[in-house]
């Protein structure tokens, strides 16, 4: 049996590097490396605010007094007009616009992109610093900001590029690969040997567990990221793979072109990794994400990087994404044993 | 007898698939299954290779039932009408992941090459080679196992006159060497060529059963195909 499974699998990642999968497998990790790297710069913190000024505008002595001061903290551009300063805001030229307050003058108000933003936090955190430093008296009431997950944007973001990826390989590379299969009668072709329908099962989940550690490898090899509790989260990177690579292989079953499980994989795809990557900034969706198993994936993974969590504390979701990895295996096997739409 | 079946049954709706049906064959026969399209013929091969579930009904072959898969797949080999090989593979690659999974030597391919005149295209990529050529490769895997038992699909569907040739040749030869075949086909001249029984099928029932002599003289020919 494990002769069979071992021929199979390295039947199917032959496949993976002949039909060019394989470039996928490397190219997303790449690109999301690309593109972490422009987003996060290591001195970010430190970088001089860019605040923008309009020329004719009578803002408060003081402020203006303290802001020129300032200059290790506050870069700042003059501008015509408002308009001009709203169209370099939205090119990313300045971080802020200060225009007078016309209900009280002697205060100011801020124009950025958008509210919510780390940006935007460190304005304020800037300026409420400078105006204790200027008028003395009373300090601010929170002295400093200590964050939970104590990391940078790159390795923020990093559990939501893993479950991409264990997604993408499992719900857009596994049905259509499946499917194929299905379509040019390979499998059937398979079925006039005396390999057994579990052996092929197997074999399938694996090479998809192989092309995910992959991709998640290939990541961490380019971004280098401190992963914290390295055994668990290897053994979560595992389960979850496990389960996905089997719900993979389960839609491609539920079709009989490539083209059909394709479409049946993204349709699956985006309402698992969207809500639960989204989870953090919406309450309605932190609500309704625990339900889905990509969550039950995300959630430890998040916590295992970013909070130095082990599997132990994971148990109901490790057991929760195993029962559905073999929930999807089972009914794999049935739909194979009926040659369902073969 | 080599092939029993047995009230064999499969519809897919009111019109098409097979009607129960039953039939031997003994060893070393030839056997040409006919019939208009839909009659039943490629349900009943594909039945017999375990490609499709029947409904109902029982086949066993030398002893072995049909539910026995892994046991049955070295009885019997099937080449289907369009050859389902790993396309982006070379003809040996494809021999060999069947002659690992049958756990046959692999000195057996070499055999197979020689014997189907594949040696210099061993190589190449499936994708490159000519409908007959993949229709020489589709044969020499199922015989890979020697398996007693060899079931045709249209094999010559789509080939040239020399390749349909060349396919004539290989299936006497391989009947000369010991094999029991089932082929299905729309030729009269292949059935006159080839087989020595007839097996005809019409809307999904069995309407003949004899010599392709008697076959061609019998009315049921006349009023089908004439």
């Amino acid at each position: 049996m494990i002769r069979n499974i071992i021929i199979l699998t390295l039947n199917d990642l032959s496949i993976a590097f002949k039909n060019k999968t394989i470039y996928l497998i490397l190219f997303i990790p790449l690109f999301v490396f690309i593109s972490l790297k422009f987003v996060d710069q290591k001195d970010a913190n430190f970088r001089k605010t860019n605040i923008g000024l309009i020329q004719n505008e009578k803002y408060p002595p003081v402020i203006m007094k303290s802001i020129k001061a300032a200059d290790n903290v506050f870069a700042i551009s003059w501008l015509s007009h408002e308009e001009e300063g709203k169209r370099r805001l939205k090119e990313k030229k300045l971080d802020g616009i200060l225009i007078r307050s016309e209900k009280e003058p002697q205060r100011v108000e801020l124009l950025v992109l958008t509210k919510a933003s780390f940006q935007t936090l460190a304005i304020v955190e800037s300026f409420s610093a400078l105006q204790v430093a200027v008028e003395g008296g009373s300090k601010n009431w929170i002295s400093d900001i200590k964050p939970l997950q104590d990391s940078g944007i790159q390795k923020q973001t990093l559990p939501t590029w893993i479950l991409m990826l264990v997604l993408l390989v499992s719900f857009i590379i596994a049905p259509a690969q499946v499917a194929e299969e299905k379509e040019k009668k390979l499998l059937l072709g398979l079925l006039q040997t005396p390999m057994r329908e579990s052996e092929w099962l197997l074999a399938k989940i694996f090479s998809g567990m192989i092309l995910i550690h992959l991709a998640v490898l290939f990541l961490h090899l380019l971004g280098k990221f401190d992963l914290g509790n390295c055994l668990s989260y290897a053994a979560f990177i595992g389960v979850g793979s496990f389960c996905f690579s089997s719900f993979g292989i389960f839609l491609g079953f539920l079709c009989r072109t490539q083209a059909s499980a394709r479409t049946l994989g993204v349709i699956f795809y985006l309402p698992l990794l969207l809500p639960s990557a989204l989870s953090d900034v919406s309450r309605k969706l932190n609500t309704v994400a625990p339900l889905l198993p990509s969550y039950q994936f995300y959630g430890p993974i998040k916590a295992i990087l970013l909070e130095g969590g082990g599997i132990s504390n994971f148990s109901l979701e490790w057991i929760y994404l195993i029962l559905v990895g073999l929930l999807a295996c089972f009914l794999s096997y049935r739909l194979m044993k009926k040659r369902w739409l073969m | 007898m080599l092939i029993e079946v047995h009230n064999l049954t499969k519809v897919y709706n009111e019109k098409r698939g097979l009607l129960p049906t039953s039939f031997e064959v003994e060893k070393k026969e030839l056997i040409a299954i006919i019939g208009h399209n839909g009659a039943g013929k490629s349900t009943l091969l594909k039945m017999l290779a375990g490609w499709l579930l029947p409904d109902s009904g029982e086949v066993s072959v030398d002893g072995i039932d049909l539910k026995n898969r892994t046991a049955l797949v070295r009885k019997v080999g099937f080449v289907p009408e369009a050859p389902n090989l790993f396309d982006f593979f070379s003809v040996e690659y494809n021999f060999k992941l069947f002659a690992r999974l049958f756990q046959i030597p692999l000195l057996r391919i070499e055999e197979t090459l020689e014997e189907f005149n594949l040696l210099p295209y061993r190589h190449n990529k499936i994708q490159v080679l000519s409908k007959g050529l993949k229709q020489r490769v589709s044969i020499g895997r199922s015989l890979l196992a020697d398996p007693p038992v060899l079931l045709f699909d249209e094999p010559t569907s789509g080939l040239d006159f020399e390749m349909t040739k060349e396919i004539y040749r290989l299936l006497k030869s391989t009947h000369a060497s010991g094999k029991t075949i089932l082929f299905t086909s729309h030729r009269p001249e292949e059935i006159k060529t080839l087989a020595t029984r007839v097996i005809l099928l019409h809307q999904g029932s069995l309407v003949f059963d004899g010599p392709p002599r008697e076959y061609f003289q019998s009315k049921i020919h006349e009023n089908l195909y004439a």
